[in-house]
């Protein structure tokens, strides 16, 4: 079989060299804690500062507004629950949200709806864009938090989240953005755009699984979800993931200062591949494709009378890794929540192969991909013409 | 180049032995797991379909080397299997249920998924054989699950792998154990349907048709002469044959000799009641060229019975409907169950009791 070529960034991506390199004394002799009043202890306090600054500056954010956690997952459920936890004495006991979020967004809203909060989901258009008019109805004096994802993780749409924030601030609300698959994609600068709070994760951007970051707005009401000693302000207690802390910030740094060409890059192999199958099978529809700006780096695309489990085991055997809408836990896949909420029909949205482009991704990936892909579609549609 | 081998695997020994023997026959096999149905809470002391069984299955696969796949055939499942297992018992029938998911999910869903990787060959853990292009009965006749296995397409045998169906059980057990696939070796069987864990059947039933179905309300206890000897709460839990939950206070042991939902009546008898002298059958599959009027076979009307001996005297044009007339009597011949026929240890073909025919029925048809 040739090289196996993996088309699922958007899962998670291998950890860089640089990064393995920059954990790797504090798997070794540099394993203090940072709580501790010893040199051990200083040493590492000073790598997890310095990490906590150089993510801070990734972000346009000051130092004490970046919070590490354990992932996406995480910070998204600090913002939503925090936000909710925090502010529905004060009388806001709404969440805005979107039906395309991570489950991560929708089963924390879910969470807060059961101690009591109201949920709201506005309207997507069929281009996978949040319906304005929607937004602004929903988001009144009684919202605590709205929260809508920057980058689809599924689709790739962009959601124009400078214009969403003001206008959830314009209420009084709080302006939350799961930036997970934003970052190192867009341009994130809390100086400009004024979100409240924003989630990223270390392991989409070259830095290990299991590390993350929740900025949270100066002065912004988010009450702890975990309970314990001091860490980060009380904000997150348990000792640091001080490694995996000094890894996310040479990844982030490294993904800040790669991003325009990177972009430019994947864009391009991107939008070469979507060609190439629309070329040969012209009734593939690919997702996500009208909105005003899309990711560079995903590529949803159906084709009717074909469906994503079969397509992808036979991708799969041929060494080529994509995924297809959202596992349940035993693996299975489910028919994705994201597409069927933008109206995609049943049939098409159980026939959506996601392919995620991104550091391991060259032009002979995209030119087997664009060769094999449309061959298995169309022995596919043979066998379902036949039986 | 190896052929490719889609191999069904539930997680529990005979699948799991099966992948394995043929990964050691050179195959280029890969493993698949079926998800029919979602619990809502995990059953984890059940032995099939739960998500452990889907992680014994992968744990498998990974020590075999190979791939493995996790297939979410639940809404076609829903459809053939779990909706028809309702509607029989809607209609006082007994249904199998795994005779459907063989028919319509295993070896037709599961070869449609076979097709799109190129898979010549499918295999399940099932206790049977494919001997010349005939599907015959597994070499244990304690295990045989031929009876089963009567729905699938003709076509389909050519392409089936039943590495399990030449070895007994306990045979199965010791070559888990000499492949080292100690995870699952001594898992116990599965015995419930697997979309009915805790054995009770009208949850099912009262979930898809509501607390008012007609099967689950109360009814009479009727004997054959039509008098009202008590009542019963629901004729879906009763099957031709059973005592359990039946009257007592009679001369003789009495058991369901039918069920009748029209009026929601058990109709209760003597053994004798219970014997049939013929069965029609409908929905006949053949596995081998349909057979003739006069032709002398044996059938099996359930699930490890004995063997009868029996003759055709009746099929239609196209075979789908057969009478057979039985040399001795059978007991408990039992509407929705299958009748399967067979030649030694060939299976013919099989079809869904229709009927039993014999002197205590015909009174109660009546």
């Amino acid at each position: 079989m040739p090289e196996p070529i993996y088309l699922d960034h958007a899962a998670t991506t291998p950890v860089r060299a640089e990064v393995l390199e920059a954990m790797l004394p504090f798997y070794g002799p540099r394993f203090g804690n940072p709580s501790s009043i010893h040199r051990w202890g200083r040493e590492a306090r000073t790598a997890l500062d310095e990490a906590r600054e150089r993510v801070a500056a990734c972000l346009g954010a000051s130092t004490d507004e970046i919070c590490f956690t354990s992932g996406g997952t995480e910070a998204d459920n600090i913002a939503i629950l925090g936000a909710w936890r925090g502010r529905r004495d004060a009388g806001r006991r709404a969440i805005v949200t979107t039906p395309i979020e991570h489950k991560a967004i929708l089963a924390s809203v879910h969470q807060a709806a059961s101690e009591g909060a109201d949920e709201r989901f506005c309207k997507m258009t069929p281009a996978g864009v949040v319906d304005r008019s929607s937004f602004d109805a929903l988001c009144n004096r009684d919202t605590a938090i709205a929260s809508v994802m920057w980058v689809n993780n599924e689709i790739g749409t962009v959601q124009p989240i400078a214009e969403l924030a003001r206008q959830a601030k314009s209420v009084g609300a709080l302006f939350h953005t799961d930036g997970v698959q934003a970052f190192g994609k867009i341009a994130i600068d809390a100086r400009a755009i004024p979100f409240d709070v924003l989630s990223v994760s270390g392991h989409k951007i070259g830095a290990p699984k299991g590390i993350g970051a929740v900025f949270i707005r100066r002065g912004t009401t988010i009450s702890p979800l975990f309970h314990g000693g001091a860490q980060d302000r009380g904000r997150r207690p348990g000792t640091e993931n001080v490694a995996s802390a000094v890894g996310f910030a040479r990844a982030a740094e490294l993904a800040v200062a790669e991003r325009e060409e990177e972009c430019r890059r994947l864009a391009q192999l991107r939008d070469r591949l979507e060609q190439a199958i629309l070329a040969r099978i012209p009734d593939a529809r690919v997702h996500g494709r009208g909105a005003p700006a899309r990711a560079p780096h995903v590529l949803n695309v159906s084709v009717p009378g074909t469906d994503s489990e079969s397509l992808l085991m036979a991708l799969d055997l041929r060494g080529i890794g994509c995924s297809a809408g959202s596992a349940c836990q035993s693996g299975s896949i489910t028919p994705s929540h994201v597409l069927s909420a933008i109206g995609v029909p049943a049939d098409l949205a159980s026939a959506a192969i996601r392919m995620s482009l991104g550091s391991l991704t060259t032009d002979a990936c995209i030119d087997r991909v664009a060769e094999v892909f449309p061959a298995l579609v169309e022995k596919a549609r043979g066998m379902a013409r036949a039986s | 180049m190896r052929e490719r081998v889609l191999v069904a695997m539930s997680g529990g020994v005979d699948s799991s032995v099966a992948a394995a023997l043929l990964v050691e026959q050179g195959y280029d096999v890969v493993g698949a797991t079926m998800k029919l149905f979602c619990h809502g809470d995990d059953l984890p002391d059940r032995p099939c379909c739960s998500l452990d069984s889907v992680n014994d299955a992968r744990r498998v696969c990974q020590s075999l080397g190979v791939p493995h796949y996790v297939l979410n055939l639940e809404s076609a499942f829903g459809r053939d299997v779990v909706d028809d297992f309702v509607h029989e018992y809607s209609i006082g029938r007994t249904p199998i249920p795994c005779v459907r998911c063989n028919t319509f999910t295993k070896f037709r869903d599961l070869v449609a998924k076979a097709d799109a990787i190129d898979a010549r060959w499918i295999a399940t853990g099932h206790y049977a054989r494919v001997v010349d292009g005939e599907l015959r009965r597994g070499v244990d006749p304690a295990k045989d699950q031929s009876y089963f296995l009567w729905g699938i397409d003709r076509g389909v045998l050519g392409r089936m792998l039943l590495p399990v169906g030449t070895q007994t059980k306990p045979e199965t057990r010791a070559v888990a154990h000499r492949l080292g696939l100690e995870l699952i070796a001594e898992k116990r069987e599965s015995q419930d349907i697997c979309f009915v864990p805790d054995g009770d059947h009208t949850r099912i039933i009262r979930q898809r048709l509501g607390d008012d179905a007609p099967a689950l309300a109360s009814g009479p206890f009727v004997l054959s002469n039509g008098a009202v000897v008590g009542t019963h709460d629901g004729f879906a839990r009763f099957t031709i044959g059973q005592r359990r939950g039946v009257p007592g206070g009679f001369r003789e042991p009495m058991f369901v000799v039918a069920i009748r939902p029209a009026d929601r009546a058990v109709v209760i008898g003597p053994r004798s009641e219970l014997l049939g002298r013929g069965v029609v059958a409908r929905e006949m599959n053949w596995l081998v060229d349909a057979p003739e009027v006069g032709e002398r076979v044996e059938i099996q009307v359930r699930h490890r019975a004995t063997p009868a001996r029996a003759e055709i005297v009746r099929l239609d044009a196209e075979a789908r409907e057969i009478e057979l007339g039985l040399d001795e009597p059978v007991a408990a011949i039992t509407p929705g169950q299958s009748l399967v026929l067979y030649h030694g240890d060939r299976v013919l073909g099989g079809g869904l009791i229709e009927r039993g025919l014999g002197v205590g029925l015909r009174v109660i048809a009546a």
